[in-house]
Protein backbone atom coordinates (compact mmCIF):
# COMPACT_ATOMS: atom_id res chain seq x y z
CA UNK A 1 0.00 0.00 0.00
CA UNK A 2 1.27 3.47 -0.87
CA UNK A 3 1.30 6.51 1.40
CA UNK A 4 -2.29 7.39 2.25
CA UNK A 5 -4.02 10.41 3.72
CA UNK A 6 -7.47 10.05 5.29
CA UNK A 7 -9.39 13.21 6.05
CA UNK A 8 -12.86 14.54 6.63
CA UNK A 9 -14.70 16.73 4.16
CA UNK A 10 -17.09 19.09 5.92
CA UNK A 11 -20.64 19.14 4.57
CA UNK A 12 -21.17 22.13 2.23
CA UNK A 13 -23.25 25.08 3.51
CA UNK A 14 -26.91 24.45 2.95
CA UNK A 15 -26.35 21.08 1.34
CA UNK A 16 -26.88 17.51 2.54
CA UNK A 17 -24.19 14.87 3.01
CA UNK A 18 -25.24 13.14 -0.20
CA UNK A 19 -25.14 16.37 -2.21
CA UNK A 20 -21.66 17.21 -0.95
CA UNK A 21 -20.45 13.72 -1.88
CA UNK A 22 -21.90 14.22 -5.36
CA UNK A 23 -20.14 17.58 -5.71
CA UNK A 24 -16.81 15.95 -4.84
CA UNK A 25 -17.24 12.96 -7.12
CA UNK A 26 -18.26 15.20 -10.01
CA UNK A 27 -15.06 17.22 -9.50
CA UNK A 28 -13.04 14.01 -9.57
CA UNK A 29 -14.73 12.80 -12.73
CA UNK A 30 -14.03 16.13 -14.43
CA UNK A 31 -10.38 15.76 -13.48
CA UNK A 32 -10.40 12.48 -15.39
CA UNK A 33 -10.64 9.93 -12.61
CA UNK A 34 -12.16 6.53 -13.43
CA UNK A 35 -14.73 4.88 -11.21
CA UNK A 36 -13.45 1.49 -10.02
CA UNK A 37 -15.99 -0.20 -7.79
CA UNK A 38 -16.88 0.52 -4.22
CA UNK A 39 -15.19 0.37 -0.84
CA UNK A 40 -16.16 -0.04 2.77
CA UNK A 41 -14.29 0.52 6.03
CA UNK A 42 -16.02 -0.35 9.27
CA UNK A 43 -15.18 -0.16 12.94
CA UNK A 44 -16.59 -1.82 16.03
CA UNK A 45 -15.73 -0.78 19.53
CA UNK A 46 -15.12 -3.11 22.47
CA UNK A 47 -14.40 -2.21 26.03
CA UNK A 48 -13.00 -4.37 28.79
CA UNK A 49 -15.82 -5.78 30.88
CA UNK A 50 -15.92 -4.48 34.45
CA UNK A 51 -15.22 -7.99 35.76
CA UNK A 52 -11.76 -8.13 34.19
CA UNK A 53 -10.64 -4.81 35.66
CA UNK A 54 -10.90 -6.08 39.24
CA UNK A 55 -7.57 -5.82 40.98
CA UNK A 56 -5.65 -4.47 38.01
CA UNK A 57 -6.49 -0.91 38.91
CA UNK A 58 -6.47 0.32 35.32
CA UNK A 59 -9.21 2.22 33.56
CA UNK A 60 -11.15 0.26 30.95
CA UNK A 61 -9.49 0.43 27.57
CA UNK A 62 -11.24 0.75 24.23
CA UNK A 63 -10.34 -1.73 21.56
CA UNK A 64 -11.32 -1.10 17.95
CA UNK A 65 -11.83 -3.97 15.51
CA UNK A 66 -11.85 -2.74 11.93
CA UNK A 67 -12.21 -4.14 8.45
CA UNK A 68 -11.19 -2.64 5.10
CA UNK A 69 -12.61 -3.92 1.82
CA UNK A 70 -9.21 -3.26 0.25
CA UNK A 71 -7.92 -6.17 2.38
CA UNK A 72 -10.91 -8.52 2.47
CA UNK A 73 -9.14 -11.38 4.23
CA UNK A 74 -7.78 -9.23 7.05
CA UNK A 75 -9.00 -7.82 10.30
CA UNK A 76 -7.34 -4.94 12.13
CA UNK A 77 -7.49 -4.64 15.91
CA UNK A 78 -6.14 -1.57 17.62
CA UNK A 79 -5.92 0.41 20.80
CA UNK A 80 -5.74 4.19 20.77
CA UNK A 81 -2.02 5.10 21.13
CA UNK A 82 -1.35 1.39 21.28
CA UNK A 83 -0.31 -1.42 18.97
CA UNK A 84 -2.31 -2.29 15.84
CA UNK A 85 -2.64 -6.01 15.20
CA UNK A 86 -3.21 -7.30 11.69
CA UNK A 87 -4.89 -10.70 11.73
CA UNK A 88 -7.03 -12.84 9.46
CA UNK A 89 -10.82 -12.83 9.61
CA UNK A 90 -10.92 -15.59 12.24
CA UNK A 91 -10.13 -12.81 14.71
CA UNK A 92 -13.84 -11.92 14.58
CA UNK A 93 -14.67 -15.47 15.66
CA UNK A 94 -12.26 -15.09 18.57
CA UNK A 95 -13.99 -11.87 19.66
CA UNK A 96 -17.24 -13.84 19.88
CA UNK A 97 -15.50 -16.29 22.24
CA UNK A 98 -14.18 -13.39 24.29
CA UNK A 99 -17.72 -12.06 24.85
CA UNK A 100 -17.46 -12.28 28.59
CA UNK A 101 -14.26 -10.25 28.78
CA UNK A 102 -14.83 -7.67 26.06
CA UNK A 103 -18.20 -6.12 25.60
CA UNK A 104 -19.13 -4.76 22.23
CA UNK A 105 -20.64 -1.30 22.36
CA UNK A 106 -23.20 -2.19 19.70
CA UNK A 107 -24.49 1.33 19.23
CA UNK A 108 -21.11 2.67 18.28
CA UNK A 109 -20.53 0.57 15.14
CA UNK A 110 -19.48 3.08 12.51
CA UNK A 111 -18.66 2.63 8.83
CA UNK A 112 -17.89 4.51 5.67
CA UNK A 113 -19.02 3.37 2.24
CA UNK A 114 -18.55 4.90 -1.17
CA UNK A 115 -16.89 4.79 -4.57
CA UNK A 116 -13.28 4.17 -5.53
CA UNK A 117 -11.70 6.38 -8.17
CA UNK A 118 -8.40 5.73 -9.93
CA UNK A 119 -6.58 8.78 -11.26
CA UNK A 120 -3.16 7.81 -12.65
CA UNK A 121 -1.15 6.77 -9.58
CA UNK A 122 -3.70 8.07 -7.11
CA UNK A 123 -6.52 6.03 -5.62
CA UNK A 124 -9.27 8.23 -4.21
CA UNK A 125 -12.10 6.96 -2.04
CA UNK A 126 -14.98 9.22 -1.09
CA UNK A 127 -17.33 7.70 1.45
CA UNK A 128 -20.37 8.55 3.53
CA UNK A 129 -19.74 7.89 7.21
CA UNK A 130 -22.78 6.34 8.87
CA UNK A 131 -23.66 5.25 12.37
CA UNK A 132 -26.71 3.05 12.19
CA UNK A 133 -29.23 4.67 9.88
CA UNK A 134 -27.86 8.22 10.06
CA UNK A 135 -25.21 9.78 7.84
CA UNK A 136 -22.71 11.61 10.04
CA UNK A 137 -20.07 12.92 7.66
CA UNK A 138 -17.83 12.40 4.67
CA UNK A 139 -14.46 10.65 4.55
CA UNK A 140 -11.89 11.21 1.82
CA UNK A 141 -8.97 8.80 1.42
CA UNK A 142 -6.20 9.46 -1.09
CA UNK A 143 -3.44 6.93 -1.72
CA UNK A 144 -0.33 7.57 -3.77
CA UNK A 145 0.54 4.04 -4.88
CA UNK A 146 4.17 4.23 -6.02
CA UNK A 147 5.64 5.57 -2.79
CA UNK A 148 5.79 4.04 0.68
CA UNK A 149 7.82 6.64 2.52
CA UNK A 150 5.74 9.57 3.75
CA UNK A 151 8.42 12.23 3.66
CA UNK A 152 9.23 11.47 0.02
CA UNK A 153 5.78 12.20 -1.38
CA UNK A 154 3.80 14.28 1.10
CA UNK A 155 4.19 17.50 -0.93
CA UNK A 156 2.95 15.72 -4.06
CA UNK A 157 -0.03 14.29 -2.19
CA UNK A 158 -0.79 17.71 -0.73
CA UNK A 159 -0.78 19.31 -4.17
CA UNK A 160 -3.18 16.68 -5.50
CA UNK A 161 -5.47 17.05 -2.48
CA UNK A 162 -5.60 20.79 -3.01
CA UNK A 163 -6.65 20.33 -6.63
CA UNK A 164 -10.00 18.88 -5.67
CA UNK A 165 -10.51 19.62 -1.96
CA UNK A 166 -9.47 23.26 -2.20
CA UNK A 167 -9.65 24.99 1.15
CA UNK A 168 -10.64 21.79 2.92
CA UNK A 169 -7.23 20.23 2.35
CA UNK A 170 -5.98 18.63 5.57
CA UNK A 171 -2.58 18.95 7.19
CA UNK A 172 -0.09 16.06 7.41
CA UNK A 173 -1.67 13.09 9.22
CA UNK A 174 -0.35 12.48 12.73
CA UNK A 175 0.60 8.90 11.84
CA UNK A 176 3.43 10.28 9.70
CA UNK A 177 4.69 11.64 12.99
CA UNK A 178 8.39 11.95 13.59
CA UNK A 179 9.40 8.77 11.80
CA UNK A 180 9.38 10.31 8.34
CA UNK A 181 11.55 7.60 6.91
CA UNK A 182 9.50 4.67 8.13
CA UNK A 183 7.74 2.49 5.58
CA UNK A 184 4.01 3.25 5.41
CA UNK A 185 1.64 0.32 5.89
CA UNK A 186 -2.06 -0.56 5.99
CA UNK A 187 -2.06 -0.33 9.80
CA UNK A 188 -1.28 3.41 9.47
CA UNK A 189 -4.35 3.86 7.26
CA UNK A 190 -6.56 2.08 9.79
CA UNK A 191 -5.22 4.31 12.58
CA UNK A 192 -6.19 7.34 10.50
CA UNK A 193 -9.69 5.95 10.00
CA UNK A 194 -10.00 5.26 13.73
CA UNK A 195 -9.07 8.87 14.51
CA UNK A 196 -11.54 10.11 11.90
CA UNK A 197 -14.37 7.96 13.24
CA UNK A 198 -13.69 9.11 16.79
CA UNK A 199 -13.77 12.72 15.69
CA UNK A 200 -17.06 12.22 13.85
CA UNK A 201 -18.61 10.36 16.78
CA UNK A 202 -17.98 13.34 19.00
CA UNK A 203 -19.39 15.83 16.51
CA UNK A 204 -22.95 17.05 16.58
CA UNK A 205 -25.32 14.94 14.54
CA UNK A 206 -25.71 16.26 10.97
CA UNK A 207 -29.11 18.00 10.56
CA UNK A 208 -32.08 15.89 9.38
CA UNK A 209 -31.62 16.90 5.73
CA UNK A 210 -28.51 14.73 5.61
CA UNK A 211 -30.32 11.46 6.22
CA UNK A 212 -31.89 11.14 2.82
CA UNK B 1 -19.62 -17.86 30.37
CA UNK B 2 -17.90 -20.14 27.88
CA UNK B 3 -19.57 -20.23 24.46
CA UNK B 4 -22.29 -22.90 24.30
CA UNK B 5 -21.29 -26.43 23.23
CA UNK B 6 -20.39 -26.32 19.59
CA UNK B 7 -20.21 -29.97 18.55
CA UNK B 8 -23.68 -29.97 17.14
CA UNK B 9 -23.59 -26.51 15.66
CA UNK B 10 -21.66 -26.40 12.41
CA UNK B 11 -22.47 -22.75 11.85
CA UNK B 12 -22.93 -20.07 14.47
CA UNK B 13 -23.48 -16.46 13.62
CA UNK B 14 -22.28 -16.86 10.06
CA UNK B 15 -18.97 -18.57 10.84
CA UNK B 16 -18.18 -22.27 10.74
CA UNK B 17 -17.17 -23.80 14.08
CA UNK B 18 -13.97 -25.74 13.59
CA UNK B 19 -13.16 -28.63 15.87
CA UNK B 20 -9.78 -30.17 16.55
CA UNK B 21 -9.73 -33.96 16.84
CA UNK B 22 -6.67 -35.15 18.73
CA UNK B 23 -4.85 -38.37 19.62
CA UNK B 24 -1.61 -38.31 21.58
CA UNK B 25 1.18 -40.65 22.52
CA UNK B 26 4.91 -40.63 23.09
CA UNK B 27 8.10 -42.49 22.17
CA UNK B 28 11.45 -42.66 23.92
CA UNK B 29 14.36 -40.95 22.16
CA UNK B 30 15.94 -44.18 20.98
CA UNK B 31 12.75 -45.25 19.16
CA UNK B 32 12.45 -42.00 17.22
CA UNK B 33 14.20 -43.18 14.06
CA UNK B 34 11.99 -46.25 13.56
CA UNK B 35 8.87 -44.15 14.09
CA UNK B 36 10.00 -41.52 11.57
CA UNK B 37 10.82 -44.28 9.12
CA UNK B 38 7.34 -45.79 9.40
CA UNK B 39 5.65 -42.41 9.17
CA UNK B 40 7.61 -41.59 6.04
CA UNK B 41 6.25 -44.75 4.50
CA UNK B 42 2.63 -44.29 5.59
CA UNK B 43 2.21 -40.57 5.05
CA UNK B 44 1.92 -38.37 1.97
CA UNK B 45 5.04 -38.20 -0.11
CA UNK B 46 6.80 -34.90 0.51
CA UNK B 47 10.16 -33.49 1.55
CA UNK B 48 10.77 -34.27 5.22
CA UNK B 49 9.65 -31.22 7.11
CA UNK B 50 11.14 -30.15 10.42
CA UNK B 51 10.13 -27.23 12.58
CA UNK B 52 11.42 -25.18 15.46
CA UNK B 53 8.69 -23.18 17.16
CA UNK B 54 8.47 -20.98 20.21
CA UNK B 55 5.08 -21.07 21.92
CA UNK B 56 3.81 -18.75 24.64
CA UNK B 57 0.64 -19.41 26.58
CA UNK B 58 -1.32 -16.35 27.72
CA UNK B 59 -4.07 -16.16 30.33
CA UNK B 60 -6.77 -13.56 30.86
CA UNK B 61 -8.18 -13.66 34.35
CA UNK B 62 -11.69 -12.43 34.86
CA UNK B 63 -14.50 -12.90 37.29
CA UNK B 64 -15.02 -16.43 36.02
CA UNK B 65 -13.22 -19.23 37.82
CA UNK B 66 -11.35 -20.38 34.74
CA UNK B 67 -9.11 -17.92 32.91
CA UNK B 68 -9.26 -17.55 29.13
CA UNK B 69 -6.28 -19.27 27.49
CA UNK B 70 -4.68 -18.25 24.21
CA UNK B 71 -1.60 -19.78 22.59
CA UNK B 72 0.77 -17.65 20.54
CA UNK B 73 3.25 -19.53 18.39
CA UNK B 74 6.04 -18.29 16.18
CA UNK B 75 8.44 -20.08 13.90
CA UNK B 76 12.09 -19.69 14.85
CA UNK B 77 13.44 -21.15 11.63
CA UNK B 78 11.16 -19.67 8.98
CA UNK B 79 11.71 -15.95 8.64
CA UNK B 80 8.67 -13.97 7.61
CA UNK B 81 6.09 -16.57 8.59
CA UNK B 82 3.11 -15.03 10.40
CA UNK B 83 2.56 -15.66 14.08
CA UNK B 84 -0.12 -18.20 14.91
CA UNK B 85 -2.72 -17.48 17.57
CA UNK B 86 -4.83 -20.39 18.75
CA UNK B 87 -7.84 -20.75 20.98
CA UNK B 88 -8.77 -24.24 22.19
CA UNK B 89 -12.06 -24.84 23.92
CA UNK B 90 -12.90 -27.39 26.59
CA UNK B 91 -12.89 -30.99 25.36
CA UNK B 92 -16.40 -32.06 24.40
CA UNK B 93 -17.42 -34.75 26.79
CA UNK B 94 -20.13 -37.22 26.17
CA UNK B 95 -19.74 -39.83 23.47
CA UNK B 96 -17.49 -42.50 24.96
CA UNK B 97 -17.43 -44.19 21.56
CA UNK B 98 -15.76 -41.21 19.98
CA UNK B 99 -12.16 -42.25 19.48
CA UNK B 100 -10.46 -38.88 19.63
CA UNK B 101 -10.43 -35.88 21.93
CA UNK B 102 -12.63 -33.19 20.36
CA UNK B 103 -12.46 -29.51 21.15
CA UNK B 104 -13.46 -26.26 19.51
CA UNK B 105 -10.55 -24.47 17.93
CA UNK B 106 -9.98 -21.07 16.35
CA UNK B 107 -6.75 -20.48 14.42
CA UNK B 108 -5.67 -16.98 13.52
CA UNK B 109 -2.61 -15.80 11.60
CA UNK B 110 -1.35 -12.48 12.92
CA UNK B 111 1.35 -9.85 12.52
CA UNK B 112 4.49 -9.87 14.67
CA UNK B 113 3.30 -7.51 17.39
CA UNK B 114 0.98 -10.19 18.77
CA UNK B 115 2.52 -10.38 22.25
CA UNK B 116 2.40 -6.60 22.73
CA UNK B 117 -1.20 -6.62 21.62
CA UNK B 118 -2.21 -9.46 23.93
CA UNK B 119 -0.59 -7.65 26.89
CA UNK B 120 -2.53 -4.51 25.97
CA UNK B 121 -5.73 -6.59 26.01
CA UNK B 122 -4.93 -7.66 29.55
CA UNK B 123 -3.45 -11.12 28.91
CA UNK B 124 -0.40 -12.18 30.91
CA UNK B 125 2.07 -14.86 29.86
CA UNK B 126 1.71 -17.99 31.93
CA UNK B 127 4.48 -20.14 30.48
CA UNK B 128 6.47 -20.69 27.32
CA UNK B 129 8.41 -23.50 25.65
CA UNK B 130 10.25 -24.41 22.49
CA UNK B 131 9.05 -27.30 20.31
CA UNK B 132 11.41 -28.95 17.86
CA UNK B 133 10.45 -31.84 15.64
CA UNK B 134 9.04 -33.32 12.48
CA UNK B 135 5.80 -32.78 10.61
CA UNK B 136 3.94 -35.29 8.42
CA UNK B 137 0.62 -35.18 6.61
CA UNK B 138 -1.83 -37.80 5.39
CA UNK B 139 -4.79 -36.23 3.65
CA UNK B 140 -6.36 -33.95 6.24
CA UNK B 141 -4.51 -35.61 9.12
CA UNK B 142 -1.46 -33.95 10.57
CA UNK B 143 1.12 -35.93 12.51
CA UNK B 144 3.74 -34.13 14.56
CA UNK B 145 6.60 -35.76 16.45
CA UNK B 146 8.36 -33.22 18.63
CA UNK B 147 10.41 -32.62 21.72
CA UNK B 148 9.54 -29.95 24.25
CA UNK B 149 12.29 -27.75 25.64
CA UNK B 150 12.00 -25.73 28.80
CA UNK B 151 13.21 -22.14 28.49
CA UNK B 152 15.66 -21.45 31.32
CA UNK B 153 15.68 -17.66 31.15
CA UNK B 154 12.28 -16.10 30.33
CA UNK B 155 12.36 -14.64 26.85
CA UNK B 156 15.70 -16.16 25.90
CA UNK B 157 15.12 -18.99 23.45
CA UNK B 158 18.81 -19.81 23.11
CA UNK B 159 19.21 -21.43 26.50
CA UNK B 160 16.84 -24.36 26.63
CA UNK B 161 16.80 -27.75 28.23
CA UNK B 162 14.86 -30.82 27.11
CA UNK B 163 11.87 -31.55 29.31
CA UNK B 164 12.12 -35.32 28.99
CA UNK B 165 13.93 -38.16 27.23
CA UNK B 166 11.01 -38.69 24.87
CA UNK B 167 9.17 -37.24 21.93
CA UNK B 168 5.51 -36.29 21.97
CA UNK B 169 3.48 -37.69 19.07
CA UNK B 170 0.23 -36.00 18.09
CA UNK B 171 -2.26 -36.96 15.39
CA UNK B 172 -4.75 -34.19 14.74
CA UNK B 173 -7.39 -33.05 12.29
CA UNK B 174 -9.12 -29.68 12.17
CA UNK B 175 -12.57 -30.10 10.62
CA UNK B 176 -15.99 -28.43 10.78
CA UNK B 177 -18.18 -29.43 13.71
CA UNK B 178 -20.37 -32.48 13.35
CA UNK B 179 -18.02 -34.66 11.28
CA UNK B 180 -17.41 -37.48 13.71
CA UNK B 181 -16.35 -40.02 11.09
CA UNK B 182 -13.02 -38.19 11.14
CA UNK B 183 -12.16 -39.84 14.44
CA UNK B 184 -12.72 -43.29 12.89
CA UNK B 185 -10.17 -42.53 10.16
CA UNK B 186 -7.77 -41.33 12.84
CA UNK B 187 -8.21 -44.50 14.85
CA UNK B 188 -7.53 -46.63 11.77
CA UNK B 189 -4.33 -44.72 11.08
CA UNK B 190 -3.24 -44.96 14.69
CA UNK B 191 -3.63 -48.78 14.47
CA UNK B 192 -0.94 -48.81 11.78
CA UNK B 193 1.54 -47.13 14.09
CA UNK B 194 1.29 -49.82 16.76
CA UNK B 195 3.38 -51.12 18.44
CA UNK B 196 5.90 -48.32 17.81
CA UNK B 197 3.61 -45.81 19.48
CA UNK B 198 0.20 -46.05 21.09
CA UNK B 199 -1.90 -43.04 20.22
CA UNK B 200 -4.89 -42.56 22.44
CA UNK B 201 -7.44 -40.04 23.60
CA UNK B 202 -5.97 -38.45 26.70
CA UNK B 203 -8.33 -36.48 28.88
CA UNK B 204 -6.33 -33.51 30.25
CA UNK B 205 -8.54 -33.34 33.34
CA UNK B 206 -7.50 -36.81 34.44
CA UNK B 207 -3.88 -35.69 34.54
CA UNK B 208 -4.41 -32.88 37.03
Amino acid sequence: MGVTCVSQMPVAEGKSVQQTVELLTRKLEMLGAEKQGTFCVDCETYHTAASTLGGQGQAGKLMYVMHNSEYPLSCFALFENGPCLIADTNFDVLMVKLKGFFQSAKASKIETRGTRYQYCDFLVKVGTVTMGPSARGISVEVEYGPCVVASDCWSLLLEFLQSFLGSHTPGAPTVFGNRHDAVYGPADTMIQYMELFNKIRKQQQVPVAGIR
Amino acid sequence: MEAPPVTMMPVTGGTINMMEYLLQGSVLDHSLESLIHRLRGLCDNMEPETFLDHEMVFLLKGQQASPFVLRARRSMDRAGAPWHLRYLGQPEMGDKNRHALVRNCVDIATSENLTDFLMEMGFRMDHEFVAKGHLFRKGIMKIVVYKIFRILVPGNTDSTEALSLSYLVELSVVAPAGQDMVSDDMRNFAEQLKPLVHLEKIDPKRLM
